[in-house]
């Protein structure tokens, strides 16, 4: 590992969980005004964090407890191999590994809410793998290296105008990963729904605020991923995220749930048509 | 106290009423008042909830719905009573179901008054149970230095209930050592449970109207049986296990010794019984691969 990957590393452990702070305050702040409300301050998570510590940790099983701390160990793990510039499929198993650890937990609470939620969550993984794949092994095709730190540096024109229908896919699967609305099966930050809080119901304290951290470096990871299809234009790539983050608030507050069938029939189509055919058409013109 | 009063989650429960107080309730989180803004989020979860909102009086069928949504609440918890049903009964008081407000349940720190209360006067309410969060969290802290505060006393037929999710939470680690069909805490129904309670002599320990602990016992042939000491895992090491087995010792008189059987395998417990002051005295197979170790006192 060069130096520089050590650096981004470094900053990525330190700063994610502040950046992904802010950037889920500002979520609730403009999803607030987008129902014309004024909506919490944009420091609301850490508040909500700092008094999930300082509240008792209830448990069904005590382990319920050490896979929440797996699933939070596994997905800094994922952001350090990513920011540090591995080896993408590496990212990708990595990062399957740590929402296996979230599900294990939900499945071990053994209540009916969080075994649904933990079932769903399953079903979301399903849905959002094979595009997963497909976005990396795009990126290949196109930079010849499954390295992040290689195709970060990669001089050509920005991988999105060779990968269009991927990123567009890959968007669709940040949906689903984000766990939002039409995708907030598995378990919602809204209220009174089917399944209580789906996944996170049985999870009380410091369990839950981990569970919390673990997102905020998950999405500060994801929108990194977002930022790798503008690589070659960093300016364009940061703001770009950004907007993508905005966008997938803004199809939070506009859609209903969707029923998980019609949510893995959409997503493989995704994957099917954008997808594999961005990669038939990259392979054809070659 | 940062973050715990900028982050209030509310749960929100009608007992019964007109939902008057209900809709009122829900009022505060539309555009027009938006309590977000004050960090409050509705929660759909008790387990999630540090203040649990309840509207209308108390009923016969909502007493244990209420006592259920209490009890799942992790501390710090404070109760708010929305509106004149929820406060006193208001005019259902006299009802042959109704036993009064919400107050002939559990504990209530904030009253609302209204017919129906207004949903400023709710949004006032819940910031002053902050201040009450506030103090329930010092009086937590204070609890893990000093265990005089816990209140030992004769287990009920009404607590079977809660000493049954107690128990299924103390032996967890019995569980996972030999399997959890094999550990009779875990296996045991709760009409096996009441019955137990008619039968055998127990004590519960209870902080702040909560159930921490229990033991319990029987005599026979002048030997006290120990049959089981369970803490919950968040009060071990406070000393309230050596004081349930003192008082359990001492609700059981006229008894020569004491005699306690636990697994081979539950070294801590083991340890536990002999710093009461137990002695090992025999070992025997209980089940098939499973051994049980004796532990006797004499009464001095």
């Amino acid at each position: 590992m060069s130096i520089n990957s050590w650096i981004s590393l470094v900053v990525y452990l330190l700063a994610a969980p502040l950046v992904g702070g802010l950037l889920v305050g500002w979520d609730r702040r403009i999803s607030a005004r987008m129902q014309s409300r004024q909506g919490p301050p944009i420091f609301q998570p850490f508040y909500d964090v700092f008094k999930l510590c300082k509240k008792e940790n209830i448990v069904v099983r005590r382990s319920q407890n050490y896979y929440v701390a797996l699933f939070l160990v596994f997905v800094i793990f994922t952001g350090g191999l990513f920011f540090a510039g591995s080896d993408l499929l590496l990212v990708i198993f990595a990062l399957t590994l740590a929402a296996i650890f979230l599900v294990l937990g939900a499945y071990k609470a053994s209540s009916p809410f969080s075994f649904i939620g933990a079932e769903r969550e399953l079903i979301q993984m399903m849905a959002y793998e094979p595009m997963v794949l497909l976005t990396a092994i795009g990126m290949y095709m196109v930079t010849k290296s499954f390295q992040v730190g290689d195709i970060a540096g990669y001089h050509g024109v920005p991988l999105v105008f060779l990968l269009p229908g991927i990123f567009l896919g890959f968007l669709y699967t940040l949906e689903i990963k984000f766990r939002k609305s039409p995708f907030d099966l598995s378990s919602s930050h809204h209220a009174h729904q089917e399944l209580v809080r789906g996944l996170t119901t049985e999870f009380s304290g410091r369990t839950l605020a981990m569970i919390e951290i673990a997102h905020w470096y998950e999405l500060v990871f994801l929108l990194g991923w977002v930022y790798l299809f503008f690589a070659s234009m960093p300016i364009l790539g940061v703001a770009v995220s950004l907007l993508v983050f905005v966008l997938v608030i803004f199809v939070d507050n506009v859609f209903a749930r969707l029923k998980w069938q019609a949510a893995i029939r959409s997503a493989w189509a995704v994957a099917a048509v954008l997808g594999f055919g961005n990669i038939l058409i990259l392979s054809l013109l070659r | 106290m940062f973050g715990l009063k900028q982050s209030p989650w509310v749960i929100h429960y009608d007992a019964s009423s007109c939902n008057g107080c209900d809709i009122e309730t829900l009022a505060c989180l539309t555009p027009g008042f938006d309590v977000e803004r004050l960090g409050v989020l509705n929660t759909g979860d008790p387990k999630h909830a540090d203040i649990f909102l309840v509207t209308g009086a108390a009923n016969e069928q909502s007493h244990a719905v209420i006592r259920n949504i209490y009890d799942q609440m992790p501390e710090p918890k404070v109760v708010v009573a929305i509106g004149a049903c929820a406060c006193t009964g208001g005019i259902f008081r006299e009802c042959y179901n109704i036993s009064g407000g919400v107050d002939t349940v559990i504990p209530v720190d904030v009253f609302v008054p209204g017919c129906a209360a207004r949903p400023e006067a709710i949004i006032d309410g819940v910031v002053q149970a902050l201040a009450a969060l506030m103090d329930r969290r010092k009086a937590m802290k204070a609890l893990g230095k000093n265990v005089d505060q816990v209140l030992y006393s004769r287990a009920e037929s009404a607590d079977a209930a809660r000493i049954l999710s107690l128990q299924k939470t103390a032996h967890q680690q019995e569980g996972t050592i030999y399997g959890e069909e094999h550990v009779p805490g875990l296996v045991q129904t709760l009409p096996a449970l009441e019955v137990e309670l008619t039968q055998r002599v127990f004590i519960k320990a209870t902080v702040n109207g909560r159930l921490v602990g229990v033991a319990r016992g029987y005599a026979q042939d002048r030997t006290g049986f120990i049959s089981d000491v369970i803490v919950h895992p968040y009060f071990h090491r406070c000393g309230v296990g050596r004081r349930l087995l003192e008082e359990l010792e001492k609700a059981l008189p006229d008894m020569n010794r004491f005699e306690a059987s636990i697994g081979d395998k539950c070294v801590e417990s083991a340890a536990w019984l002999q710093r009461q002051g137990y002695e090992l005295y025999k070992t025997d197979s209980w089940r098939p691969a499973i051994a049980r170790v004796y532990f006797q006192k004499e009464r001095k």
